[in-house]
């Protein structure tokens, strides 16, 4: 039960303090009382909804991820882990809240150029390639410098063909996908991984690279239907 | 207006139902063919998933009913004041308090601890990030007030990173880059994001997808260069003092 108290803790550590300062700046633009109530009852909503959230991955999402982690090693086969690795990467990063949030933030403000859920798909496509590049790197023991600065270059090039109004939404969306429910379980899978293989493999860098695939995925939808 | 708050709760119980359903099927299919974990277990693991779905669709509920609408009406406001650059200030503000609230930066700044043998204590980390973080979105603000293309920031930010990639070693390079996800938690994408597009969207002549978002971009590359510097001081004091070693003994040998 303590870990629950502690979640509980963590949740209104990082909700009160923003709500306040809101709400502060609510008070001295003198906004309408009605806001300031409509402002804090979200507040209420996103209080209570992450700490469900949060407990819920704890003991639905990790203990997968884990377990699953631990299965992938064994079947031995490489093209069935990186298969697996991507299509967990393509189902976590659907179910990310982080990333339904900035999809309809660019549906609502590019006025539907840009639908929800073709940018949901293409960050997910993002993910999954890229989790099964970060498995790949782990089985082969590429040092992950490489693989980084690979991916960047890509990306910087990439950003000069891509439509300008495309380009700030595909770097946001690399960070948006590290979020509460991508992060944990690819941090667990990685780590059943890496100890399979022996444990001297660190999985430090998943979350690193997962983050990149969407840049990409994003860059080439704009490539493909931008103005 | 408080009603409207309400509204649209059913789509998103479907939209959540409809996001959560890849992976739980494929958990079922796991339990089928691989695991076989008994009853309770796995009753268990549903029950995780349940509350994973109450807990999203409240949470969004939140965001998309009270946090977005008023974000971006807080910096539009913001943005249409003959003071406009007040959203820097509040941009630095609200980047250091949803910062130090950060439970995954907590995390982070063990793994740092860790991978330093101690010698990059979590008090350093913590206020170099949480620095880093305020100044990126002080940064972002900037940049929506005069409107800089975002790669104008980001490649020279990159291109240091890679710079200190060649003298940093491996693990602190990933830890780095893992890092620079855990910045960007819920707070920032919904509330600060939204403060963001509103005040690309209350500033004459700005547009809201060039300048509204890129945010969450800035955001990320901090926690990387922090991190990164970290290791390359690390790097050449772990250096410093395994020569020290090098020398002991030989001192050592002469008690």
């Amino acid at each position: 039960m303590g870990s629950i108290k502690e979640l509980l803790l963590e949740v209104l550590y990082s909700v009160i303090p923003i709500t306040l300062v809101i709400l502060l700046i609510q008070v001295l633009m003198k906004f309408p009382w009605a806001d300031v109530a409509q402002f804090l009852l979200g507040s209420l909503f996103v209080g209570a909804g992450l700490f469900l959230f949060f407990l819920g991955t704890n003991i639905g999402v990790v203990p997968i991820g884990e377990m699953i982690g631990d299965y992938l090693p064994k079947t031995g086969k490489i093209g069935r882990v990186l298969l697996i690795g991507g299509l967990l990467g393509f189902a976590i990063t659907v179910a990310e809240p982080d990333v339904q949030i900035l999809a309809t933030q660019v549906d609502q403000v590019s006025n539907g150029a840009v639908p929800k859920i073709i940018l949901i798909l293409a960050v997910a496509f993002g993910v999954a390639f890229f989790i099964a590049l970060a498995l790949f790197r782990l089985i082969k023991d590429i040092p992950i410098k490489y693989v980084l600065m690979g991916s960047y270059v890509t990306v910087f090039t990439l950003a000069f063909f891509t439509p300008s109004s495309f380009v700030p939404v595909a770097l946001d969306s690399g960070g948006v996908t590290t979020g509460p429910i991508v992060v944990p379980f690819i941090v667990a899978l990685g780590v059943g991984v890496a100890s399979g293989f022996g444990g001297r493999r660190s999985s430090f860098g998943f979350v690193g690279l997962a983050s990149v695939g969407p840049i990409l995925a994003v860059m080439l939808l704009g490539v493909m239907f931008g103005r | 207006m408080i009603l409207s708050f309400f509204n649209g709760f059913e789509i998103i119980l479907e939209e959540v139902a409809i996001a959560l359903s890849p992976i739980f099927i494929i958990v079922c299919l796991f339990q089928k063919f691989v695991f076989h974990l008994e009853r309770e277990e796995f009753a268990n693991i549903v029950k995780g998933y349940f509350l994973t779905f109450i807990g999203i669709a409240l949470f969004l509920q939140g965001v998309y009913g009270a946090f977005i609408p008023i974000g971006q009406k807080i910096g539009a406001a913001l943005g249409a004041l003959s003071h406009n650059w007040i959203l820097i200030p509040v941009g630095l503000l609200m980047g250091f308090v949803v910062i130090l609230a950060e439970p995954t930066v907590r995390v982070l700044n063990e793994q740092v601890e860790k991978a330093s043998g101690g010698y990059i204590p979590q008090k350093i980390m913590l206020y170099s990030i949480s620095m880093g973080v305020a100044l990126s979105v002080a940064l972002a603000m900037v940049r929506i007030l005069y409107g800089i293309p975002l790669v104008y920031i980001l490649i020279p930010g990159y291109l240091l990173a890679f710079f200190l990639m060649q003298y940093t070693n491996e693990t602190f390079i990933a830890v780095a880059f893992d890092s620079g996800g855990v910045a960007t938690g819920p707070m920032t994408v919904s509330l600060i994001m939204a403060m963001a597009i509103g005040a690309a969207i209350g500033i004459e002549g700005r547009d809201p997808v060039q300048e509204g978002f890129g945010l969450i971009a800035l955001v990320t590359v901090v926690p990387i260069l922090t991190v990164l510097t970290l290791g390359f001081l690390y790097d050449r004091l772990y250096k410093d003092l395994e020569d020290d070693d090098e020398v002991l003994p030989s001192e050592s040998g002469n008690d």
